[in-house]
């Protein structure tokens, strides 16, 4: 599915991402984890097309996308959610998923006219679906500022949705999360992952990432240092070293 | 009568001009570059009617599809730069065009008449209207035609999903991008349909005025353009327009008495406005004041 | 053959003059980059502030006919005055996040001070005093005019009391705080209001230099200078990278020289054209300015 060759990414001096290899399967949950500073963030928008790649190749499906603009990777089927949240804050809620329902949309469905200068339409039908598994129905017709915290990141994994991706990725989608919301993203990623999408979570809430994922990668220093089932990476020590200092340290 | 025609004149054009700069700031782009297209319309449109004998709609036609193409050309490289940058930009850029046409010469006999742009003496001899015996309230119809119609359009485009997509752009680039929208195709769109807008203003304005140079063609026209949907606020068509009137009705015709005065106020009104209402007069809240009015207080307690 | 010669002479000594008097449009452009550098804002007052700054200073020589020196500090006093001013009504109570609201608020200032200046003046140019405009000095076949000299050696030492300003004083460090990460400086206890209101200050004394230069190197004040000093100043700053001193410095001798070169080749009428055709150039080329090193913000 997603198949990240020797990637690295220098700033100046410095190896945000150094000689990376990861492959994430179809329908996967793939979860990325490392202490602050060790790469992920970097990995995420190399991945989206925010960063071009200093080193190595980035294949999905076989394609090389690293070339790619941010908007090409979306219809390439790579969709993203934001660590800070970004929405349309001045648009309604349902328009903020009308956008992104463009890319993906198969082209001999209307003609170019309707597609963008006519209504909604039948896109209605989609948009309130969507809306419904977000916990937002109807309040489509609010604008996106106006919701609250955690309803703004339900509708952020509804816009990255929308687009009806083969990957997505999520970028700390429980920063600031109570434990309800975090067992309700849960419940939304499984469900994702039962609709056949491959979903990339870069995470720190261990709760979340040993819950819902199949296989885990940790990060250190741009490099990866372990990769395995949940089971495999909690029981490792070199995972406990990265996050806590060996233990001479400690003592 | 002809004095409130002439005011109505005034309005519509203007309207049409803030309307070209609206449709940039819906992609979050400022561009002063509108009286650029404004004056290429302006000046294509006149040279085509005065010199080659056109009727007045297909030359108003050639000179907004010229004002859309060159704002295409200037759409790609200025675009490249963003906030400010683009301000300094197409600032420079209306300067060149003014300074261009302040050095084209360019005569030709009609009917006997030497007609045509006269670089400093400018552009004196388009008759259009009166040559065919339109009377001034025949010309603001004609005018306010075209404004309706650009409303209409602009109406329409905010209930798309182009409309939306511009938005997008506006308030988020990076988010739009990621939402899979192509940030040049948008903001070229946006430019090039700006440049339409403002070309078909230009011809307008040169055929109602009957005369144009370069000086009419200032930064501080651009500057009216782009202070039209910046005061009136972009959250929807009709505030530009009641900007438009706000500033030329009221504060320009309606406060001549106050002679002088009446410019320096100006400066402190829009001041004032900015402090009080930064995201324009026609804001969310406004909307939402003048549609609880319309409801008839029945909705107003419900929200 | 003499030609040439001739023609050569003229386009150096047309560059000499234009670096002389391209050191005023430095001056505006770094009035322009302080004020961005700070607040990420675009103060289109400035140049206009700059202007009525000179024009308070000529008010001085007029009504109580005192010396050239004190009008030069009237009028650094004045413009600085106006740009405390036009900070707290265009800049302070103005959310941050709505920049086109500043942006317009400055606008709406610019065309108040302009009017107001044209309202004192009955919008007639008024003569400014300049210094040492019977000096000439020669240098083989290139003459220097005497005042551009002394418009020159001035904005140097403001240029040079500006850096110090900046890099040896508490102010200077909370102003440099402030311009690359506010909320950090906010929370190391610098209050971020009272240090954009003294870059105004300091902005507008250097506005009130250059204003005056210019009024003494033109030899004449008037109305008609707010527009093309705006839009030359905009362009050293654009030129000159957004937020580069150093920059806006270069930026205004090579608009300087070059606007006089375009003058003698091409004439009065076509010269700032040339001008606009080079800020395209640097937009299309080089977008970030002489100096600077993509630095991703706008």
């Amino acid at each position: 599915m997603l198949k990240l060759e020797n990637l690295s990414k220098h700033f100046g001096g410095v190896r945000a991402v150094d000689d990376l290899s990861i492959e994430v399967n179809r329908g996967e949950v793939f979860g990325l984890i490392g202490p602050n500073g060790s790469g992920k963030s970097t990995i995420v928008n190399l991945i989206c097309g925010v960063y071009t790649p200093t080193a190595g190749s980035i294949r999905l499906l076989g394609n090389e996308i690293s070339g790619l603009t941010p908007n090409r990777r979306l219809v390439a089927g790579v969709a993203r959610t934001f660590q800070n949240i970004r929405l349309f804050d001045d648009m309604p809620v349902w328009k903020n998923l009308w956008v992104a329902q463009n890319s993906t949309e198969d082209a001999n469905k209307h003609n170019l006219l309707r597609r963008w200068f006519g209504g909604a339409g039948s896109d209605r039908d989609e948009i309130d679906a969507l809306l419904e598994f977000s916990g937002l129905g109807g309040r489509g017709g609010e604008l996106a500022g106006s919701l609250a915290f955690g309803e703004q990141r339900r509708l952020e994994l509804a816009r990255a949705v929308a687009a009806k991706p083969q990957l997505l990725l999520l970028d700390e989608p429980a920063a600031g999360m109570n434990f309800d919301e975090i067992k309700d993203l849960a419940k939304r990623i499984k469900g994702l992952r039962e609709q056949d999408m491959s979903i990339i979570l870069v995470e720190h809430i261990m709760e979340l990432v040993m819950g819902v994922t199949d296989r885990i990668a940790v990060l250190n220093f741009g490099g990866k240092i372990a990769e395995g089932t949940p089971d495999e990476i909690q029981k490792s020590s070199v995972v406990q070293e990265a996050y806590l200092g060996k233990p001479q340290d400690v003592a | 009568m002809e004095y409130y025609l002439g005011i109505a004149q005034t309005i519509g054009i203007h309207a049409l001009l803030g309307w070209s700069a609206y449709v940039l700031l819906l992609t979050g782009q400022l561009s002063l570059a509108q009286v650029g297209f404004f004056a290429i319309g302006a000046y294509v449109s006149a040279i085509l009617t005065t010199m080659f004998g056109f009727h007045i709609v297909p030359a108003l036609m050639v000179g907004a599809l010229l004002g859309g193409f060159f704002a295409m050309l200037v759409g790609f490289p200025a675009l490249r730069v963003k906030g400010l940058m683009l301000v300094v930009a197409t600032i420079a850029f209306t300067q060149f065009v003014s300074l261009f046409f302040f050095n084209v010469h360019w005569r030709r006999e009609v009917d006997g008449v030497m007609a045509g742009p006269d670089s400093t003496q400018g552009f004196r001899e388009i008759r259009f209207y009166a040559a065919n015996g339109w009377d001034t309230l025949d010309v603001t119809l004609f005018i306010w035609l075209f404004v309706l119609l650009v409303m209409v359009g602009l109406w329409w485009l905010d209930r798309s999903r182009a409309g939306a997509v511009l938005r997008a752009v506006g308030a988020d680039d990076l988010a739009a991008q990621s939402s899979g929208i192509n940030l040049t195709v948008a903001k070229v769109t946006a430019m090039t349909a700006g440049g339409v807008i403002a070309g078909l203003a230009g011809g307008l304005y040169a055929h109602s005025a009957t005369y144009v140079d370069h000086l009419t063609f200032s930064v501080l026209l651009a500057t009216f353009a782009i202070a039209y949907p910046i005061i009136g606020g972009i959250h929807n068509v009709l505030g530009t327009l009641a900007a438009t009137i706000f500033i030329q009705g009221i504060l320009i015709e309606g406060l001549r008495f106050l002679g002088d005065w009446r410019n320096i106020l100006f400066g402190l009104l829009i001041i004032l406005v900015m402090n009080l209402k930064p995201n324009g007069i026609m804001d969310a809240r406004t909307m939402r004041a003048i549609k609880r009015i319309f409801a008839g207080g029945k909705t107003a307690d419900s929200k | 053959m003499d030609d040439i010669v001739f023609y050569t002479v003229e386009i150096i000594q047309s560059i000499i003059d234009g670096v002389l008097f391209g050191s005023t449009y430095a001056l505006i452009g770094i009035g322009f980059t302080l004020i961005f550098g700070a607040m990420h804002k675009l103060n289109m007052t400035y140049a206009a502030a700059s202007l009525a700054g000179a024009y308070i200073g000529l008010a001085f020589f007029t009504l109580f006919d005192a010396p050239v020196m004190l009008v030069f500090l009237a009028a650094i006093v004045g413009s600085a005055g106006i740009g405390l001013i036009v900070y707290y009504i265009c800049f302070r109570y103005i959310p941050v996040e709505d920049h086109l609201a500043a942006l317009m608020a400055s606008v709406g200032a610019l065309f108040f001070i302009d009017e107001i200046v044209i309202h004192a003046t009955n919008a007639s140019p008024l003569t400014f005093p300049a210094l040492f405009d019977d000096v000439m000095f020669e240098l083989g076949p290139f003459g220097i005019r005497g005042d551009l000299l002394f418009v020159f050696a001035v904005s140097l030492i403001s240029m040079a009391a500006l850096w110090y300003v900046l890099y040896r004083t508490r102010l200077g460090l909370a102003t440099r705080a402030v311009s690359q990460q506010g909320i950090a400086a906010q929370l190391c206890g610098i209050d971020i209001h009272r240090t954009n209101g003294t870059t105004f200050v300091v902005a507008g004394m250097l506005g009130g230099v250059a204003g005056s230069m210019i009024g003494a190197s033109v030899g004449i004040l008037s109305p008609l200078l707010t527009l093309p000093i705006t839009i030359k100043g905009l362009i050293v700053t654009v030129i000159g990278g957004l937020g580069s001193i150093p920059g806006a410095i270069v930026a205004g001798f090579l608009v300087g020289a070059l606007e006089n070169v375009f003058l003698f080749v091409r004439g009065v009428n076509e010269r700032d054209m040339y001008i606009m055709l080079l800020l395209f150039v640097f937009l299309v080329f080089r977008p970030h300015g002489i100096f600077s090193r993509r630095a991703e913000r706008d």
